[in-house]
């Protein structure tokens, strides 16, 4: 597994209506080495910045953030070929008019020779069952087909990490389904942000966020009862947050 | 957000001896319509080309409703042009300039539907790589030419969802109520297009490697 370390991590963003820079995370420390980690938080929590760190999408404002000791500012290529991103709405991942012609785009830096290229995005999309759907217009597909497509983009050029951002938010029941099946089949490390909290029990480990900040960190189901009792209380945050059996890292 | 087709026709998979024909042979196809267009004075000539060009397509097998498609949106466009012209030269030159110009959409769409976009590219970046020597990164540039071949369907189906918005709530006719929510939306979906693709590694430099810096 891969490790992914975030020391004393600050993101502020100025924002051109408040004199102060506004604060998305604060003080963010941590080591994330398990299989499966999930991040929860109410919308607006941080929950997506904190993963967009890890791909070198966002900078952090102070702290560092390394994967496998590549620096996600100083050696982002390294990074993004260790840590692939899926974005919660597809179509705003998926860049190409047709799946095929996606992959493809996702291979062509790694894989110059056009007919190997071609093969292998027809394997990744194989693995996924999209191999018929692959010369459709990815506006024909549906939200499920859409999804399994973005990952299957993201997948095509084997990163060791596979960070998702909300990925069954756009999903119905059957789709989600689906998606939860295939991402406990992967070998990847995976780091999920959800608010569907069926699929945060299936984690190893789980972080709520709240307000920029790490509030637990610990076991799935007893970060999933935390964030319960967090909603329950008006959304305040408990003084000694991460005390009732999780780390507080 | 809708899909929609604009211009030059998708790519429709096939083994036609078009689909299998040489990349540069099809490219020189196109130049040479674009040529054609300076050259050819009379109508009826552009009409006759015109007419092969169109047969080519359908022996493609790429199929006539992909050929009205590619043409539709330019028809309104070439209309105006047609009056304004026949008003000022007459109804020959008239016929010749709107001839050749659909002449050179159908040789850009013969191109793109029986031409995988990879391949398209592929040859993209074989024509810049004379480039590098100044400093030009090929796949830079065919990733330019991909996105901006994606991003006017986009742009199109953009303006039908918001005109669709503004008609719901009576704003049809308030200019306001279309050009803004889509130039929003353009600047959105160009931000977050920068981010998918930067997400992927793909659009960095090359001297970037792993492990500099």
């Amino acid at each position: 597994m891969s490790t992914i370390s975030l020391s004393g991590v600050g993101v502020r963003v100025v924002v051109d209506s408040h004199p102060e820079p506004k604060v998305l995370l604060q003080n963010v420390t941590l080591s994330l080495s398990e299989r499966r980690i999930g991040v929860i938080g109410a919308n607006g929590s941080g929950k997506s910045t904190l993963l967009r760190l890890l791909n070198g999408l966002v900078a952090p404002s102070e702290g560092s953030v390394t994967v496998n000791g590549s620096d996600t500012v100083r050696h982002v290529r390294a990074v993004r070929q260790q840590v692939g991103f899926v974005f919660t709405d597809p179509l705003s991942q998926l860049v190409m008019p047709t799946g095929r012609e996606d992959v493809e785009l996702s291979l062509r830096r790694s894989v110059r020779n056009g007919a190997e290229r071609r093969a292998r995005a027809d394997a990744a999309l194989a693995r996924f069952g999209l191999l018929p759907l692959g010369d459709q217009s990815i506006y024909e597909l549906s939200g499920g087909e859409r999804q399994l497509l973005a990952l299957a983009a993201v997948l095509a050029v084997e990163p060791d990490v596979l960070v998702l951002d909300e990925p069954s938010t756009l999903l119905d029941l059957r789709n989600r389904e689906l998606l939860r099946g295939t991402i406990a089949g992967l070998r990847q490390q995976i780091i999920m942000s959800t608010h569907d909290l069926e699929l945060a029990l299936d984690m190893d480990r789980v972080l709520v966020v709240e307000a920029g900040r790490i509030v637990f960190d610990g076991g799935a189901a007893a970060a999933v009862a935390h964030y319960r009792s967090l909603c329950a209380a008006g959304l305040e945050i408990p003084r000694g947050a991460g005390a009732d059996g999780g780390d507080a890292r | 957000m809708r899909g929609h087709g604009f211009l030059l026709a998708n790519y429709a998979p096939g083994e036609s001896l078009i689909h299998r024909a040489p990349l540069w042979l099809k490219f020189m196809v196109v130049v040479s319509c674009g040529m054609a267009s300076f050259l050819i004075v009379d109508w009826r000539l552009a009409a006759a080309a015109l007419a092969l060009m169109c047969t080519l397509f359908l022996l493609s097998g790429a199929g006539p409703a992909r050929l009205v498609r590619a043409v539709r949106p330019l028809l309104p466009v070439l209309l105006a042009i047609g009056a304004f012209q026949w008003w000022q030269l007459g109804a020959p030159v008239a016929a010749r300039i709107v001839l050749n110009v659909l002449l050179c959409v159908v040789a850009a769409s013969l191109l793109t539907a029986t031409t995988p976009l990879q391949r398209l590219l592929d040859g993209v970046v074989s024509l810049a790589r004379p480039f590098t020597r100044f400093g030009a990164d090929p796949e830079r540039f065919a990733l330019t030419i991909a996105i901006m071949l994606r991003s006017i369907p986009f742009i199109a189906g953009a303006y039908a969802d918001v005109r669709d918005s503004a008609r719901a709530r009576g704003l049809e006719r308030n200019p306001r109520a279309l050009v803004l929510p889509v130039f929003i939306t353009t600047v959105a979906y160009a931000r977050h297009t920068g981010e998918a693709l930067a997400a992927r590694g793909l659009g960095e430099p090359e001297d970037s490697r792993p492990g500099d810096g």
